[in-house]
């Protein structure tokens, strides 16, 4: 569905992706592990063009597009196909919760008014914040501000939902709430890739694990290869080292 | 010398109050073709094209070192010369066409700086989550950061309206008869005997523009400060 071929990305003199490629198929859960730096981040932001790729290939679908001249239009098109959700939220502070879930559906897509708040009350409701339509981000906890931004991110019905350390700006205990709407979210069959540092999601919830550092991929396979019996010295050293310090069960 | 003559203060203002719509009618157009110019000004300066991105910092930077009294005298003497030189005459033209060219060039310079920050205020996340779920950079500007970004302006546009309506009394040294030309005039009327009361009737009449300025931003302020945390009107 999704494939991405050697993307390259500097900042400045930084090298951050150095060939990377990566392939999503319909209903996969690909969790990205890896240290700070390793470009986890970055790789993601230039899926759905919020940094523009020096180099690589896309293909979405029956869209075939180089990253780094990609059209104005293959961009919003590309971005139609897929969701976004911030390690800070990023929600409209101008607008409700409702609003915000609402706003990608009469804006971007043109669905008549009605049908969007339908639609937006339906993932609001599955988050669990029914009783929050009304309220502006800045009246919201931080967990509920994420859980929010998941609604958003459902509602437009993308192929794929990118999670960018959804959970890494909550104390733990509002973790376990996003994490659980996750992991529904992965039953229900939506396609998602998600940076974290859940061990606990990526072991349990995950169908592909992927460990990267310095920019490249070190290492990929199922939960099961890359907990219990990872080939490169360096993925077993990174999981033994965050696993005493991140545990939390959903 | 007379003594001091308190009711003649109550006297004029009616008198001045009939040339307020010059006074008011250079502050807006002033805001107006200042604020047009400050707005393109400020997205040159938000643009990363590094040449209109420099020329509107040397821009900003050269008009703010001069006082608006010498750019008064620069635009009413140095214009006329320059339009003259590709066959344009400029004489009778109002004098309050001077005035507010001379203030939009400065006004731009000061309001360019308040839509810029402004617009720096609106963490840029919440643009790329308008384009992420499928708006246009446009819609994602005119629908979430604009709207947020008017807000954070309002407060520091009002002082800049305030620091323009003041400085436009300076237009009657042109020989702009907006209020403090005609309070001028009056002195005249009376060879200098009330000059203080007609000063203190100008004094009062800025005073309750002022306030009425300062008090109407800061409703709209309030009205506009939805989903704002904390509210921090002017006035």
């Amino acid at each position: 569905m999704l494939e991405i071929r050697n993307i390259h990305k500097t900042f400045g003199g930084n090298q951050v992706l150095k060939g990377v490629n990566i392939k999503v198929e319909k209903g996969d859960v690909v969790v990205i592990l890896g240290p700070s730096g390793s470009g986890k981040t970055t790789l993601l932001r230039c899926i759905n063009f919020l940094e523009r790729a020096d180099e690589g290939s896309l293909d979405f679908d029956e869209i075939h597009t180089e990253l780094k001249n990609a059209s104005r239009r293959t961009v919003n098109k590309i971005r139609k196909k897929t969701a976004f959700v911030f390690q800070n939220y990023n929600l409209f502070q101008n607008k409700t919760a409702l609003q915000n879930v609402m706003e990608g559906l009469t804006v971007a897509r043109k669905v008549p008014r009605e049908e969007a708040e339908v639609i937006a009350k339906e993932a609001l409701d599955k988050v669990g914040l029914a009783d929050r339509y009304g309220y502006y981000p800045s009246q919201l906890s931080g967990g509920q501000q994420q859980r929010v931004g998941i609604a958003r991110a459902v509602a437009v019905r993308p192929e794929v939902i990118l999670f960018d350390e959804p959970t890494s700006a909550l104390d733990p205990e509002l973790i376990g709430e996003v994490l659980c709407v996750m992991k529904e979210l992965a039953r229900e069959g939506v396609t998602m890739v998600v940076v974290t540092h859940e061990m606990s999601f990526a072991h349990d919830v995950a169908n592909r694990v992927v460990f990267m550092e310095g920019g490249v991929v070190v290492e990929e396979g199922t939960p099961r290869q890359i907990f219990q019996s990872p080939r490169e010295e360096r993925t077993s050293q990174f999981l033994h080292r965050i696993n005493r310090d991140y545990d939390y069960s959903i | 010398m007379r003594p001091f003559h308190p009711l003649f203060i109550l006297e004029i203002i009616p008198e001045l109050v009939t040339y307020l719509p010059v006074t008011l009618g250079m502050v807006l157009g002033t805001v107006l073709f200042g604020g047009m110019w400050g707005f393109f000004l400020a997205l040159a300066k938000v643009r990363r094209r590094p040449v209109t991105k420099a020329l509107a910092e040397i821009y900003t930077y050269v008009t703010r070192c001069v006082p608006s009294v010498v750019m008064l005298f620069v635009v009413f003497y140095g214009l006329p010369e320059l339009l003259l030189s590709v066959g344009i005459n400029m004489n009778g033209v109002d004098n309050g066409f001077f005035v507010i060219v001379t203030f939009s060039i400065l006004y731009a310079a000061n309001i360019s700086e308040v839509f810029r920050s402004a617009y720096l205020a609106i963490d840029k996340g919440q643009r790329e989550a308008a384009v992420s779920v499928g708006l246009t950079e446009a819609q994602a500007f005119l629908r979430i950061v604009l709207p947020q970004s008017i807000v954070v302006a309002i407060p520091n546009f009002t002082n800049s309206l305030i620091n323009l309506m003041k400085e436009g009394a300076l237009a009657y040294t042109i020989g702009l008869i907006d209020i403090v030309g005609q309070g001028n005039r009056i002195i005249g009327r009376y060879q200098g005997s009330y000059t203080l009361e007609v000063y203190l009737a100008l004094a009062a009449l800025y005073w309750i523009m002022t306030i009425m300025i300062q008090k109407f931003f800061g409703a709209v302020e309030k009205k506009l400060s939805r989903g704002k945390k904390e509210l921090t009107t002017a006035a």
